[in-house]
């Protein structure tokens, strides 16, 4: 899709001595969503080298799980990527739940997959938001919050926050759900599915757009296995995994789960993912919805003692996570704190693979590949 | 037949349809938001609950409570009975620029004494202010909203089931 001309500068201009350029993005730069820093080495407007230096915001979240009691675990695990708090909160109750041997009541299963379906969108909705931006389109992120509104509207009145929800408990949830609160997510959903198609008649022909994201940053399904990227840029590129349907946890084996594929693998490709995957999630908590209003009254948590400690053991418990999979190795020594708390986080593994998809493009693509990746600072650097 | 800029004119339509719509924008000063009842904005106490037991203060991920207390003693109720000793608040405080308003403390708290409050106006100019001391949290009281009702799906609470029980034995709750 791109052609390139050289334009030769007067006679001679081909034996000029040139010389490559060493250029800092970030670790404070609006392209990088915080303080992501890539040295970039280029000849000219080509990029030849590029190293994504991270750790700027790391927290050492890992290594003060080792020093929180699983509620508290809770409050950190929120946080390393804030745009999929409750997704990651799950990842950690169901390690802990899976080594207690605890039955979660059936309720809170289904409230616990209705979230987790809200915050994808909330999550998606934002990319879908910030991309274009990147790209020069400024509109479409009005668009996006305002659908964020309403989510976030039905999330905040069921769990009290609008970021970090902190509902998860070991054994279930926090509270049970406000009288009439199905009734509202179902309007919201609705009002969401219109937006969305708002931002998809905005963006997704638009000619502008697939002029910088078609046939850039092409990432090879075998590249991403090798790298061990998921989520929606893998899927992108092929990969057909998704945690929901190849290893389902909560209960989404009961769920038909259309896994969004495309076989491009450019930035175009990555992009209508995640929009398309807006639509499946949507349908999704449309049906957890319908299933929670069915199930007969029951309790929303099992009772755990207030000193929790976990028996010896070790687990890893791993979800399919708006951005990709994120994964959590507990080992425990039968203590009130975990012994260690690996944390395998989505965003950190998918950043690793920019590097081969920016080699050899353009400073001006850069941005466009950068910004398809779609990853949270705090999510790389833990 | 798709034309080159068919994209862009899709997109123009959708600015245009929204140019007539009413704007989403809240008028935040002149309108205050309408908050939930769990909304997570600060955190309230009862001072007249707390017993100083420190739970909040140990469970909080970020140690953001400072609380100072000191024994009293009264004298015995009856005529040879035993001095009972009590506990009485000197300082209850909590750092909100550290914060991180995960709702733990008012979890843990076995009296009472916490609560969350949708109340957000309380930001500073200087971040040492952000501590708050508890005349301010006790003010906050007052903006604690009720619960809300639970979906019917729900579990009853223990309360409400036991005042069955009683009522369908014709026994007194």
């Amino acid at each position: 899709m791109t052609t390139e001309r050289t334009v030769a500068i007067g006679s001679g201009a081909a034996e000029l001595a040139t010389e490559d350029m060493v250029l800092n993005i970030g670790p404070q730069h609006p392209a990088t969503h915080g303080v992501l820093r890539l040295r970039l080495t280029l000849d000219g407007e080509r990029i030849t080298e590029v190293e994504p230096i991270v750790g700027y915001m790391h927290r050492g979240a890992e290594k003060l799980f080792e020093v929180r009691d699983y509620r508290q675990i809770l409050v950190l695990a929120n946080r390393h990527d804030w745009l999929s708090a409750f997704a990651n909160e799950l990842g950690v109750v169901l390690a802990v739940e899976r080594l207690l041997d605890i039955e979660v009541p059936v309720r809170a299963v289904w409230t616990r997959m209705l979230l987790a379906e809200l915050n994808r969108v909330l999550n998606h909705l934002m990319f879908l938001g910030s991309y274009p931006i990147e790209l020069g389109a400024i509109t479409p992120i009005f668009y996006a919050f305002r659908e964020r509104e309403a989510l976030q509207q039905v999330m905040e009145e069921a769990t009290g926050g609008r970021m970090h929800y902190m509902f998860n408990r070991v054994g279930g949830l926090r509270d049970d759900l406000p009288a009439g609160w199905l009734d509202r997510v179902r309007r919201a959903v609705a009002e969401v599915r219109a937006g969305t198609a708002q931002i998809e008649n905005l963006i997704r022909g638009n000619e502008i757009f697939h002029a910088r994201t078609r046939g850039v940053g092409v990432l090879a399904a075998s590249v991403a296995a090798q790298y061990g990227v998921s989520g929606p840029i893998a899927r992108a590129s092929g990969l057909d995994f998704d945690l929901r349907r190849d290893e389902p946890y909560l209960a989404y084996d009961e769920l038909d789960v259309p896994v969004v594929t495309r076989t491009a693998g450019d930035c175009l490709a990555r992009f209508e993912c995640l929009l398309d995957q807006v639509g499946v999630s949507l349908n999704l908590a449309e049906t957890c919805a319908d299933r929670l209003a069915a199930l007969p009254p029951g309790p929303i948590s099992v009772r755990t003692p207030k000193n929790l400690k976990v028996p010896e053991g070790h687990t890893y418990a791993w979800t399919e996570n708006p951005l990709g999979v994120n994964g959590y190795y507990l080992v425990s020594r039968g203590e009130r704190t975990p012994w260690r708390l690996k944390l395998r986080s989505a965003s950190f593994n998918n950043i690793q693979v920019a590097p081969d998809l920016m080699r050899g493009a353009l400073v001006a693509d850069m941005i466009a590949i950068l910004g398809s990746m779609f990853f949270v600072v705090g999510d790389i650097d833990k | 037949m798709r034309f080159y800029g068919k994209g862009i004119l899709t997109g123009l339509a959708v600015t245009l349809r929204a140019m007539t719509r009413r704007a989403v924008t809240r008028q935040y000063p002149e309108v205050r938001p309408d908050l939930p009842p769990r909304s997570r904005g600060v955190i309230a106490l009862l001072e007249e609950n707390c017993t100083s037991c420190m739970l909040c203060a140990r469970e909080c991920p970020d140690w953001c409570i400072y609380i100072e207390s000191h024994k009293e003693t009264l004298p015995p109720a009856t005529e040879g009975g035993r001095e009972r000793s009590r506990n009485v608040l000197d300082r209850f405080a909590i750092d909100f620029s550290l914060c991180m308003y995960c709702g733990i403390c008012i979890e843990v708290c076995p009296f009472d004494a916490l609560f969350w409050t949708p109340e957000f106006e309380y930001a500073e100019h200087d971040i040492a202010e952000l501590t708050h001391e508890r005349d301010v949290l006790r003010e906050w009281m007052w903006t604690v909203p009720p619960p809300p009702a639970l979906d019917p799906g729900a579990e009853r609470p223990k309360e409400v089931v036991d005042a069955l029980r009683a009522a369908a034995e014709g026994r007194p709750a």
